[in-house]
């Protein structure tokens, strides 16, 4: 009887996969078009000369980009460097204090980050900058605190699973601890690590609840500058599931929805690919 | 000679890489009958095509025939209409290392008695019993049934392997370097055990130690490389010095 | 040297968990200091009429977190053990793939397709608009599913290591391994995907945001619209209104919070339980 149910529950899965890519693709794919990233306005003049595109989604895929890159350059170092830290140098308490934190940390649903960094700007206009708005950079630190405790998990984790062999064999030719870290451990450890930042760019990419928060909106063009509001892919989701004035603007949510999945769907091989290769090793 | 075991051109082969070529032979029942070689030369795959064991390990391809008689009759193990579940249970293996499941002492060896066998409760128990007594653990866990076989020593742990195998009333037991993780004295009593067991049992071990296999071995094989078997007679094996310098040849 | 800048580094995550608490409290306290606290607790949410309840959001966001779980947790135990001998050998690995490429699609794409699949067809079967509690709750269900698969997969897979050549040693099949051996031994991992799952839908915001209707009212029935804490949250900073709605907002921010905080406590009770024992 039991099997009965885990053949069904199986069964389930890939249906729901199915259903779920087939209906994107049928209400998606044929607005998956040039002039779904770029409206009317002609793609090189966009792109070189920055002429403004109303109707497209490139100014959202530039958002995204953005915010994907500025997340990486904040957390990774010190996601990663968090790490290591816990994997090699935290002892006893330090390491449970800290350890209970980040899981803490991982557990806070992604719209009380977005409180965050709204109550944030709320306390700078009290405070010291009266002009403080919510923008750009804004989104890209609360999602680095969203995403960091899966960088310090995972790298932590790519370290601890390290052979101690590998360990001593280092201690016995001499090398410091850091030496050891830098020269042994981190190289061996990189595929871990790397699938790690690329699960957790991932994760920064198809955010939607901080984002909404801190400052994205739905018609702002190519990002200015960091202090500015943006456009982002899930959000545009969003926005056109709810606010869809036409059945072309819903086509568009489908073919964006898609290429959002595209890009989530790339990243996840990607990881896979360089955990896969940390197992044959 | 009273046979037991018949292989007949076995090959193992695990992703393409073979690990036992064209082998033949046959065993004795009783014994106990110890097969010996070099690492790597396929002595736990042998025993593990006996019972099949090597099908729950990856990219497993098995040809060739194993037959064994169980109550007077001969059962080709890789037949279609062998049922393997049945097989393991007659044909009951003991490994290197102790592997009591985590679960107390007397469940270690009804679960599979309630489970595989379907044995109402009382039944279990009696067999649980009787199987710890046959390998003269009773005295030492009776008043601890309950508590975790992972309390018990290396030594424990074996001899209780031996009896929830024993409870399930196996005809040939398969014993891979039963003593390998054993000290000494935990090793001379599962010998001493062994030696109890073969008028009841077909004794097949894998072993490492000559030593072993020339205090209470019946019958030896030598196993080369998976591909070349060599009986040795018991007094080639029985002599010390004619032993070395023939394993030194072999080997 | 190298040392201390690490130690910054974890220092700052640790900070982060402190400052996110520290900014909640104080943008909660002057509902504290008023008499406004006794007026959160209620049933009632019409700011227009000074009204700021948000015991409906509260009971949304644990009825839809639970109610989801309870779908999505016996699938999902189901694809498990199917994964893991219940099914053919052949199947467990493809099994695996579509969970994992299933737990790729985002949020918001799930939310997309099941606003314009399932909801019109509850609407079509029922006389709301098909935005309700069942809506959101299925959803959420199929989004934390992949989830709880891979959690309970990981769990399996270390007890198999273990015990798989014993248990086909002592002639058991996989069913039998899995039913008596492998779930049983399990019954920590069991219960901690649970937690882990209930804190994940517990913390949702899209799904309910897009499928659950947003009517602060309290969860009656499935066809019933609802709005949980997390979409309360997001739709209350999207309308520009007055300050004490605005505190209501962080109220809620805390509750959330406290919340994840039993989740949490809850999760290690249960591994340390387990340390204890095993």
């Amino acid at each position: 009887m039991s099997v009965a149910f885990a053949w069904l529950s199986a069964l389930l899965v890939p249906a729901l996969l199915a259903m779920v890519t087939g209906f994107l693709l049928r209400r998606g794919l044929p607005s998956l078009q040039v002039a779904l990233w770029f409206g009317d306005t002609p793609p090189l003049a966009a792109l070189l000369h920055g002429a403004p595109v109303f109707d497209g989604i490139w100014p959202a895929c530039l958002g995204t980009l953005y915010l994907v890159a500025l997340v990486a350059l904040m957390a990774v170092p010190l996601g990663v460097a968090s790490g290591i830290f816990l994997a090699e140098y935290a002892g006893g308490r330090t390491k449970l204090a800290f350890s209970f934190c980040i899981e803490l940390l991982a557990g806070i649903p992604s719209i009380l980050m977005g409180l965050f960094g709204f109550a944030l700007i709320l306390f700078l206009r009290r405070s010291f900058a009266p002009e403080a708005n919510t923008c750009l950079l804004l989104s890209a630190f609360c999602l680095t605190l969203l995403v960091l405790p899966y960088l310090i998990s995972s790298t932590r984790l790519a370290i601890e699973s390290l052979p101690d062999a590998l360990r001593l064999t280092g201690a016995s030719l001499g090398l410091s601890h850091w030496q050891l870290i830098r020269r042994i451990l981190l190289p061996a450890s990189a595929p871990g690590i790397f699938s790690g930042v690329i699960l957790a760019i991932g994760r920064a990419a198809e955010d939607t609840a901080v984002i909404l928060m801190t400052g994205v909106v739905a018609n702002a063009g190519t990002p200015g500058s960091l202090t500015a509001k943006y456009e982002a892919l899930p959000f545009h989701i969003y926005y056109l599931a709810a606010e869809y004035q036409s059945p072309a603007e819903l086509a568009q949510a489908f073919a964006t929805a898609l290429v959002l999945l595209a890009l989530t769907g790339l990243l996840l091989l990607a990881a896979r690919r360089l955990q896969a290769g940390l197992e044959i090793k | 000679m009273k046979a037991a075991i018949r292989v007949e051109k076995l090959s193992v082969s695990f992703a393409g890489k073979h690990v036992i070529r064209h082998l033949s032979l046959e065993i004795a029942s009783g014994g106990p009958t110890f097969l010996v070689g070099r690492s790597g030369s396929g002595k736990t795959t042998l025993l593990r095509a006996l019972n099949r064991l090597n099908e729950c390990l990856p990219g497993c391809a098995t040809s060739g025939q194993v037959e064994l008689r169980l109550g007077e009759q001969w059962v080709d193990a890789y037949a279609a209409t062998t049922n393997v579940e049945n097989l393991r249970r007659r044909v009951g293996m003991v490994f290197q290392s102790p592997n009591v499941l985590p679960l107390s002492i007397l469940r270690n060896i009804e679960m599979p008695l309630k489970v595989a066998l379907s044995l109402p409760a009382d039944e279990a128990e009696a067999r649980a019993e009787q199987a710890l007594r046959e390998v003269h653990l009773w005295d030492e866990v009776k008043d601890r049934l309950s508590q975790a076989a992972s309390t018990l020593s290396g030594g424990q742990q074996q001899r209780l392997c031996l009896a929830r195998t024993l409870a399930l009333r196996p005809q040939i037991l398969l014993l891979d370097e039963p003593t390998a993780s054993l000290d000494f004295k935990a090793a001379q009593r599962i010998e001493d055990l062994l030696l109890e067991l073969k008028s009841r049992y077909t004794l097949l071990v894998v072993s490492h130690s000559l030593g072993q296999a020339r205090r209470i071995a019946e019958s030896l094989f030598v196993l080369h490389d998976g591909e070349r078997i060599e009986a040795l007679s018991k007094d080639v094996f029985q002599d010390r010095d004619a032993l070395f310098s023939v394993m030194d040849e072999l080997i | 040297m190298a040392a201390r800048l690490l130690y910054c580094a974890a220092a700052v995550s640790a900070l982060a968990v402190l400052a996110i608490l520290a900014f909640l409290v104080y943008f909660s306290l002057p509902l504290f200091q008023g008499d406004q606290l006794a007026a959160l607790f209620s049933w009632h949410w019409r700011p227009l009429q000074n009204e700021f309840g948000i015991l409906p959001m509260i009971a949304a966001s644990l009825a839809l977190a639970v109610s989801s779980m309870l779908v999505a947790y016996p699938l999902a135990l189901g694809v498990c053990c199917f994964a893991h001998g219940l099914g053919p050998d052949w199947a467990a690995r493809p099994l695996l793939v579509a969970v994992r490429l299933m737990s790729s699609v985002p949020t918001v794409v799930y939310g997309l397709v099941a606003a314009f699949s399932l909801v019109p067809l509850i609407r079509g079967a029922s006389s709301g608009s098909g935005l309700c509690w069942l809506a959101a709750l299925l959803t959420l269900a199929v989004l934390a599913l992949p989830t709880i698969v891979l959690l309970l997969d990981n769990q399996f897979q270390r007890l198999e290591s273990e015990i798989r050549l014993t248990a086909a040693a002592l002639g058991l099949t996989r069913v039998q391994e899995m039913l008596q051996l492998t779930l049983p031994l399990s019954s920590r991992g069991l219960v901690m995907a649970a937690i882990l799952g209930f804190g994940r839908a517990l913390g949702d915001t899209l799904v309910p945001l897009m499928l659950a209707g947003n009517a602060p009212q309290p969860p009656l029935s499935l066809l019933d619209p609802m709005r949980t804490l997390t979409a309360h949250i997001a739709l209350v900073v999207a309308t520009d209104s007055q300050s004490a709605a605005y505190n209501s907002l962080f109220a809620c921010g805390l509750i959330l919070f406290l919340l994840t905080v039993l989740v949490n406590l809850g999760l290690r009770r249960i591994r340390t339980g387990a340390t204890a024992h095993g």
